[in-house]
């Protein structure tokens, strides 16, 4: 599968230890910068497709709001339950600070 | 390890996620998890709303059978103790069976409240799977459903079933839904939601008596008349599965007494879940929820500690109730639910219900405002400090509530009084480091 890449936001709107959403391609994204890395998700949490941006963001630890499942927003990987996953997108930032995000589509 | 054998009664959630945490935690020892229910713990949350709706059984065990075969648990089904002898460690299983443990972890839970005089025919109570399936299939069969109390199960159902297109009544002797979870007020909202919907809410309602009708389904005597319904769901509430515990000795009121650390009076004998009476200083008593968060949080802490970690449980008790399109989430114990300080708006449905005690937090209890439950829920285990004005106003996000760190004198280093100074690409990248960590006043 060709790789596409598709222009977010710049990396300047996108604090360290925060989330936001995007919309890329009509898929919900969530960006989330970890330590000054930025990674893509689905915004959907594995458990009921909730919003994960509504949700709380703690050092690496995303909560979601609608039920409490927590993953680690470094890996993806679910921590409570932990056999959960989130859908992880390619990420990259460019020279200019613009973050890319690859959905496969 | 000093503990060989641990026995877990109790097949729901709680006890499923203690031996998977045993396990985790390199316990290489014999688990036995003995449960009453045929099947392999599972989720229970589903059995009141998606699984009514049509959504099948099987996605929702915690682990699969493969797993428990995998990790040597032996899984004892369809059995239930039925005495404990805490002299000779040996527990007394319904098949007549008797097996030995270094380490029993009683996971039992609760049972329906079952009237007297009600039941048979036509009439339901849910906890199993089991229950669930028949509850299923007679709200599939029924025109006319019928709720005997409106708790967070009655409200469920019903949510369930105007969903499902049938006529739906909700009977409550009390005088709103959710009552003793929410009080008046936010019961009142609750039971807007549920009129709007469709649903015959009808508080204040005492039944009298329940009749089989000769063709199937119910008549329900009520002091204001006579109600006919397909189906009956009583859902009046719970009894903690205590009785092996009671019998064997050991303090038992509401629900089998522990400590912090999950342990009941005898040694080696610990209980988790909706049957533990859990010695909690924070609330200076006994506290027992029937929170399928607080279960899971309760298997995992108790594994640890039964393998010889002290680990004293101050996790926030949690727990959510998912109606219609509306969210009801609570964090912490709410206490009196007259006293309750609004963020948001009962009419709009989207509000934070606050318990305060001084200028501490205890409690919220939202609808439809998941952001607030989480920010309380950390505030309770932090130090902050609230007043009714700021727990008001909308304007004060909750999280700045936080008591700050504590303050920090800065003075000029020595070196630079000295006339040091940093170097200009340095106060550059302090200055304006573009993925800075947010600074939270």
């Amino acid at each position: 599968m060709s790789v596409r890449w598709q222009e977010t936001i710049n990396v300047d709107d996108l604090w360290e230890g925060d989330m936001t959403a995007v919309t890329v391609n009509g898929e919900a994204v969530l960006l989330v910068n970890i330590d000054g890395t930025v990674r893509a998700y689905s915004n959907r949490c594995p458990h009921q497709a909730s919003a994960l941006d509504e949700g709380d963001l703690d050092g690496e630890t995303l909560t979601c709001a609608k039920h409490l499942w927590e993953f680690n927003a470094a890996t993806g990987c679910g921590i409570n339950p932990d056999n959960a996953r989130l859908t992880s997108f390619g990420c990259k930032v460019g020279d200019d600070g613009t973050v890319y995000v690859d959905i496969g589509r | 390890m000093s503990k060989s054998r641990l026995v877990v009664v109790g097949g729901g959630v709680g006890g499923a996620a203690a031996v998977v945490e045993l396990r985790k935690e390199g316990f290489d020892g014999s688990i036995t998890l003995i449960s009453a229910e045929n099947t392999v713990p599972y989720e229970r949350p589903p059995l009141s709303k998606e699984f009514l709706l049509g959504a099948p059984a099987a996605d929702s065990t915690v682990e699969d059978a493969a797993w428990y075969e995998q990790q040597e648990i032996e899984l004892l089904l369809g059995v239930r103790g039925t005495q404990l002898d805490l002299t000779a460690r040996t527990i007394t299983l319904s098949d007549g069976s008797a097996i030995g443990y270094d380490g029993l972890l009683l996971a039992t839970g609760v049972r329906p409240r079952i009237l007297q005089g009600i039941g048979g025919e036509g009439v339901c109570y849910l906890r199993t799977v089991t229950d669930a399936t028949e509850l299923r299939d007679r709200i599939r069969a029924a025109e006319h459903v019928a709720m005997l109390g409106g708790g967070f199960i009655g409200c469920e159902i019903a949510a369930a079933a105007i969903q499902l297109g049938k006529r739906t009544t909700i009977l409550e002797a009390l005088p709103s839904l959710l009552h003793r979870a929410l009080g008046p007020a936010l019961g009142d909202v609750v039971a807007g939601i549920h009129r709007d919907k469709g649903v015959d809410v009808r508080t204040g309602q005492f039944v009298t008596g329940v009749q089989r009708r000769p063709r199937g389904g119910v008549r329900i005597g009520t002091a204001e008349g006579t109600i006919e319904a397909d189906v009956l769901v009583v859902g009046v509430g719970t009894v903690p599965n205590q009785e092996l515990a009671e019998q064997a000795g050991l303090p038992t009121g509401d629900g089998i007494a522990v400590d912090e650390c999950f342990a009941t009076a005898a040694p080696g004998v610990y209980a988790i879940g909706d049957v533990a009476a859990q010695h909690l200083p924070r609330y200076g008593r006994h506290v027992r929820v029937e929170h399928h968060d607080t279960a899971i949080r309760h298997g995992r802490a108790a594994a640890r500690n039964i393998l010889g970690r002290r680990e004293p449980f101050s996790d926030v008790h949690w727990f959510w109730s998912d109606q219609y399109e509306h969210s009801i989430q609570s964090a912490g114990i709410a206490g009196d639910t007259e006293q309750l300080i609004i963020r948001g708006s009962l009419e709009h449905r989207s509000f934070s219900a606050f318990c305060l005690d001084g200028d501490r937090l205890r409690a919220v209890i939202s609808l439809n405002r998941p952001r607030d439950v989480l920010d309380v829920r950390r505030l309770i285990t932090h130090n902050h400090s609230a007043t009714v004005d700021q727990l008001r106003d909308e304007s004060v996000p909750l999280k700045r509530l936080a008591a700050p760190p504590s303050a920090v004198t800065v003075r000029p280093s020595p070196l630079l009084q000295r006339g040091h100074r940093m170097g200009q690409d340095t106060c550059r990248r302090i200055g304006h480091r573009r993925t800075g960590r947010r600074h939270h006043p």
